[in-house]
């Protein structure tokens, strides 16, 4: 230290500390907001066979903990609840058993369908809601699920059953050369290009390596790849020595990476060589056979930082809608309707980007969901759209792409009205001017649950909301026939 | 050697603890001047200068999701413009009531309604209206449609209104209804009809 700093006695001592007591304090602030930034962004991906999902971990004396409820309810049907200092869940797995477990707070003794089992740390209660060590999961899922389940600890990744997509990579040294990535079923990644590189990020896929995590290629193209799983995620890095694109075949199991080609000599307008990665949707896809069909689009409003309404100080509206969005997909399920999730997990999407997805998966019927903790019981809504007139300037059908589905809409508001109405639970059937139901091409309501009582943490009940969703899936399945079948 | 890192780290610390309350005295201070401000302002709304008249409020209920239909007295401003605002004053101090039947965020206002054309209405609202309003599809609704359904019955020409905060468009009020739009009266009295 004295040999890179001049003496003290060469300038002030209060000068140098102060300076030295800014630094300290940045460093402290630094500190401080890397480790609230790494506190919220904590969460690990779960891959199952029928849908990935998101769950957010618990900070738990600098131990990983994760929600039984986030955690299982997409697997399966779940009730649980606290009773004093026991946690008590019941979970069927669809096509299984009902297998039931038991933990005590503070405690590391549990119970799994009637054995003994022991958790590597204390199961922890906080309102009302359990969490186990993140360590315990895959055993646990194991003992739940009776399908074996794997966890990555370090990459945030957990697979059950048999879902791992081990890839392969091979270089094709043909003109011109090219690399080819292979999957065992259709993947989307994002893509993102800069100079000499191209990177497939893989949040949904549960695409794992082969056993090689890096690869060179004796190419002066292609020289490298590099694979990496990491905070829930996948990424594959491929580099080379001039700019790379991607392109999909096989139906999406196929990436093709090559360079871009040079553009043509003549005086064509000349097009950029960066960004030129189509979209998977855009790749030469055998085209399956246009079937019409029936499929509900159920989209869970909000999600990621986008909390919608504080229902409680704890309890978020985006929470609430997606456990009912889980409840009406089931109970649509039980009267023979598929149903499609806009989000299955706490991740953000804009208004805008739910109409394009929505849109493009050409739902018989959109439904979206919202809570809030003002009023009573259940809001139905359709589509408020502006007055004619007014769509003169600027005609722009996105704004009005609702207004064909009108009659249809409200047919299905008024048949889900009818089922709460029976169901004794107060509603009101509204216009409303929320977004994106303007946008929708294809009949689209909202509903919007508020507390069944005084108590609000009630709109959270498992009573209340599977009667909802009940209602929903009811009053939908009365007007099915009503609603065009689309082809997809 | 060691006694004079001792002290420069205790120096440190002082110094690292000092910063930091200073930190927490600039955050107190932000917020009692942003009061001091919200408290000007709202002293600052035009007292009616007018006899009193009767005044037709649309008067949104959470409860059962309606609006009420009621009739106060107030000094109303001469100017046009300033009777608009001071009219939706009297409909916003029915929700900032305690209790109120559909209550909305504290130091809510409108800052300035401005006429454009023969019809339409701009109300610029204060950022508390918005920042502060509950969150939810129907709350939401109520206060825009109360907002629209009052303006038009206090001052027919009003036919089509369009809300700003802080002088700034918005996406929605908070977090779903459109604020981008302009809303019709017409088109909202079937609203008033369902909701009543
Ligand atoms: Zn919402």
């Amino acid at each position: 230290m004295t040999s890179r700093f001049p003496p003290a006695d060469n300038r002030s001592p209060q000068w140098s500390a102060l300076i030295l007591a800014v630094a300290l304090f940045l460093a402290v602030l630094i500190a401080h907001y890397a480790t609230v930034h790494a506190q919220s962004s904590d969460q690990f991906t779960v891959y199952s066979p029928q849908t990935s999902y998101a769950v957010p971990l618990l900070d738990e004396k600098g131990q990983p903990y994760a929600g039984l409820v986030e955690l299982l309810e997409p697997l399966g049907s779940i009730d649980a609840k606290p009773d004093g200092k026991k946690y008590k869940l019941r979970f069927t797995p669809p096509g299984g058993h009902q297998a039931e477990a038991q933990f005590t707070d503070g405690k590391d003794k549990a119970k799994i369908r009637g054995d003994n089992y022991k958790l590597p740390a204390n199961f922890v209660l906080q309102n009302g809601r359990g969490y186990v060590p993140l360590s315990a999961v895959p055993e646990l899922l194991t003992k739940l699920l009776a399908t074996p389940v794997q966890l990555h600890p370090s990459a945030r990744r957990l697979f059950i059953g048999d879902v791992p997509m081990r890839f392969t990579l091979e270089l094709d040294k043909g003109n011109p050369p090219h690399l080819v990535a292979s999957f065992p079923s259709p993947v989307n990644p994002s893509i993102a290009t800069e100079p000499g590189r191209v990177r497939f990020t893989f949040r949904r896929e549960p695409v794992v390596s082969s056993g090689h995590d890096s690869f060179t290629f004796n190419d002066p193209v292609i020289t490298g790849a590099v694979f990496a799983e990491h905070d829930g995620l996948a990424e594959l890095d491929v580099m080379g020595t001039a700019s790379l694109m991607a392109n999909f075949a096989d139906g999406g199991r196929t990436i093709i990476v090559a360079a871009v080609p040079p553009p043509p000599a003549p005086a064509a307008p000349t097009p950029t060589p960066q960004a030129q990665v189509p979209p998977p949707a855009a790749a030469p896809q055998p085209k399956p056979p246009a079937v019409p069909r029936f499929l509900v689009l159920i989209d869970p409003a909000h999600g990621g930082a986008d909390i919608g309404a504080a229902i409680t100080p704890s309890l978020a509206e985006k929470d609430v809608v997606l456990a009912l969005a889980r409840r009406v997909q089931r109970e649509l399920a039980n009267r023979g309707i598929a149903a499609g999730m806009l989000r299955n997990s706490d991740v953000a999407i804009s208004l805008d980007q739910r109409a394009v997805s929505a849109n493009a998966a050409r739902p018989a019927l959109y439904v979206t969901l919202h809570a809030a903790n003002t009023g009573r019981g259940v809001h139905v809504f359709t589509s408020m759209l502006p007055a004619v007139n007014l769509s003169r300037e600027g005609f722009l059908p996105w704004d009005t792409a609702q207004a064909a589905f009108l009659d249809l809409s409200g047919s299905v508001a008024g048949s889900v009205a009818a089922e709460l109405e029976s169901r004794k639970l107060p509603n009101t059937t509204l216009v409303a001017p929320l977004r994106p139901m303007n946008n929708i091409a294809a009949p689209a309501i909202a509903v919007e649950i508020a507390p069944p009582d005084d108590n609000v943490e009630n709109i959270a009940g498992a009573e209340y909301q599977e009667q909802v969703a009940q209602a929903i899936a009811a009053g939908i399945a009365a007007v099915r026939s009503k609603l065009p079948e689309v082809r997809p | 050697m060691t006694r004079r890192i001792l002290v420069i780290f205790a120096m440190l610390a002082l110094i690292a603890v000092a910063l930091g309350f200073y930190a927490l005295h600039l955050k107190r201070k932000v917020a009692r001047d942003a009061q001091v401000a919200a408290e000007q302002q709202l002293a600052m709304a035009p007292p009616g200068n007018g006899p009193p008249e009767p005044v037709t409020l649309y008067v949104a209920n959470d409860s059962d999701g309606t609006l009420r239909k009621t009739q106060i007295t107030v000094s109303l401003p001469t100017e046009r413009s300033e009777r608009d605002r001071a009219v939706l004053g009297a409909l916003l101090a029915q929700y900032l009531k305690s209790p109120s039947s559909h209550p909305i965020g504290a130091g809510a206002d409108v800052r300035q309604v401005y006429l454009m054309g023969e019809d339409t209405a701009i109300v610029d609202t204060n950022a508390a209206f918005a920042d502060a309003h509950p969150s939810g599809v129907l709350a939401e609704e109520l206060t825009v449609a109360s907002i629209v359904v009052t303006l038009n019955a206090n001052d027919s020409k009003v036919g089509r209104v369009k809300i700003l905060v802080n002088g700034q468009e918005r996406d929605t009020l908070a977090g779903h209804a459109d604020l981008r739009r302009f809303y019709e009266a017409s088109n909202l009295g079937q609203v008033v009809k369902d909701m009543q």
